[in-house]
């Protein structure tokens, strides 16, 4: 039945002076301005985005959730935010379409399988069903593989890991988004920090393209931008900012029902709720800040897919599109606060896993925010672990300094 | 639109022959006076330029020379006889 539109979230005039302000309208963004709202009654909030809300990586992941990384440290945050999922659909009245077919993680070698069995310990540890599948159990479970030695890297098993699947991305920005103004945060797209102003070493205001606004808090949470946010305090930070490149086919019937992904062929792979074959590729390997496609890609993507599963073979390639992806040596995030100036809290450096972390994150990011103590399950995130030496184990090779990691 | 690089050597290639090596960080601090905050400055922090910089390239499809470029991150487009300007 078709209804008159109404705007889920209210366009508000920029005030001279709030509480907080967060630069970046995507998910992470969107849900610290929430739960700030929500948990801390901190309602005088504004979110700036430079573009409109979910332009940036929000809109262009492929929508994969899942807890099976291979640090503690990950796998606490991200397990929490799987168990959100459901709690937030109803509490936003905003339907995200989780859709909880779980993930599979291909191995093709057996070193790759060594690489599983500890990720795969480590999420049995926190209580995440996960467990070790050899090709054969693939092979039931998604008929369309290709289990034979045909492949140039044969299937050798599988991590299964039942708890995770796909949320429709725009839906959680949408959601976060009305729910946000819902509670007075003030949501200013097409409004770009151009400066931060420091008094004291202290935060005392956000120039931006509208005019300036007076804060006492700022959360750089711009993605792969916030290496631009950041250079406005002279702040570096050890991210590149990469493209990543992904493509839907032409809707099918039902074929692919798991995520599917594999390090081998830097491909990972779902069947959406339309039929579409959504897929992702790896990075492009030098940082820009565009968003600019290749048939590089797409012509890599294909040779993947039609691998893996040949009954694509045929199928077309409807559209591609390029996100960024900011990448931290040891592929955890940096969040911080307070450090090195005070009042400056900094959230970014999520490489390709900041879409399943967003609200959960939000939430501890609001708490710290509010009451200015960092919650202990964001602590091992802080930034001064790279001068400690003391960088995460998210990888399964030992840090390498280029930029794919 | 795919990244165009010029190897000194072998002339303008595809971008995907080469290996990106990192933005040109000039010499390595000097080790007598080196502390863990020096150290991290130099080996993981990044300027990252949103505009033109000089960065390190490996020829790894082809001659294996390393040699620098000027590239504008903002558009993903080499830039060639570009001046530096001294800070």
């Amino acid at each position: 039945m078709l209804q008159k539109y109404k705007r889920l979230w209210s366009k508000k005039s920029l005030k001279s002076s709030y509480d907080a302000v967060i630069i970046g309208g995507g998910v992470h963004g969107l849900a610290t301005a929430y739960y700030l709202a929500k948990n801390h009654g901190m309602h005088n909030i504004a979110v700036l985005e430079k573009k409109y809300l979910g332009f940036g990586s929000s809109g262009r992941n492929t929508a994969i959730v899942r807890a099976n990384q291979r640090t503690s440290e990950n796998v606490c945050l991200y397990q929490e935010g799987l168990k959100l999922w459901p709690e937030l659909t109803s509490e936003l009245d905003f339907n995200l379409m989780f859709f909880n077919c779980g993930n599979l993680n291909l191995a093709h070698s057996e070193s790759a399988i060594s690489a599983l069995r500890l990720q795969v310990t480590t999420a049995q540890f926190h209580g995440m069903k996960t467990k070790l599948i050899d090709a054969k159990e693939c092979k039931e479970m998604i008929p369309a593989l290709d289990i034979s030695d045909r492949l140039r890297y044969p299937i050798f098993g599988a991590m299964y890991h039942p708890p995770g699947g796909t949320v429709r991305h725009d839906a959680l920005v949408w959601g976060l988004a009305k729910g946000a103004s819902q509670l007075g945060v003030h949501i200013h797209q097409k409004t770009e920090a151009t400066g931060i102003g420091i008094e004291k070493e202290r935060i005392a205001y956000v120039q931006t393209n509208k005019g300036k606004i007076f804060t006492p808090r700022v959360l750089n949470v711009a993605g792969p931008y916030s290496t631009l946010i950041a250079a406005m305090i002279d702040l570096r930070l050890p991210i590149h900012a990469l493209t990543i490149q992904a493509m839907v086919t032409e809707p099918l019937k039902p074929v692919l029902n798991y995520v599917v992904s594999s390090g081998a062929y830097h491909c990972y792979a779902n069947q959406s709720l339309k039929g579409e074959i959504v897929s992702g590729s790896h990075m492009d390997p030098w940082p820009n800040y565009t968003t600019q496609t290749t048939a590089h890609y797409i012509k890599h993507q294909a040779e993947a897919l039609t691998e893996l599963m040949p009954c694509l073979k045929g199928v077309k390639l409807m559209r591609a599109w390029g996100g960024l992806a900011d990448m931290t040596p040891d592929m955890a995030p940096i969040i911080d606060g307070n450090d090195p100036i005070q009042g400056f809290f900094q959230n970014c450096g999520w490489g390709y896993f900041g879409f399943k972390s967003a609200p959960v994150t939000g939430k501890y990011m609001a708490q710290f925010m509010a009451t200015d103590q960092c919650p202990s399950i964001l602590k091992p995130f802080t930034m001064r672990r790279y001068e400690n030496h003391n960088l995460m184990g998210e990888i399964a090779t030992p840090v390498y300094y280029n930029p794919w990691n | 639109m795919s990244l165009l690089i010029t190897c000194p050597i072998c002339g303008k290639r595809n971008g995907y022959e080469f290996k990106f090596g990192g933005e040109d960080r000039g010499p390595k601090p000097n080790e007598d006076e080196l502390t863990s905050r020096k150290w991290c400055e130099y080996t993981h922090m990044n300027t990252n330029i949103g505009g033109i910089q000089k960065e390190w390239w490996y020829h790894r499809d082809g001659c294996n020379t390393w040699f620098t470029i000027y590239r504008n991150t903002l558009t993903n487009e080499e830039v060639q006889n570009h001046k530096e300007v001294a800070p």
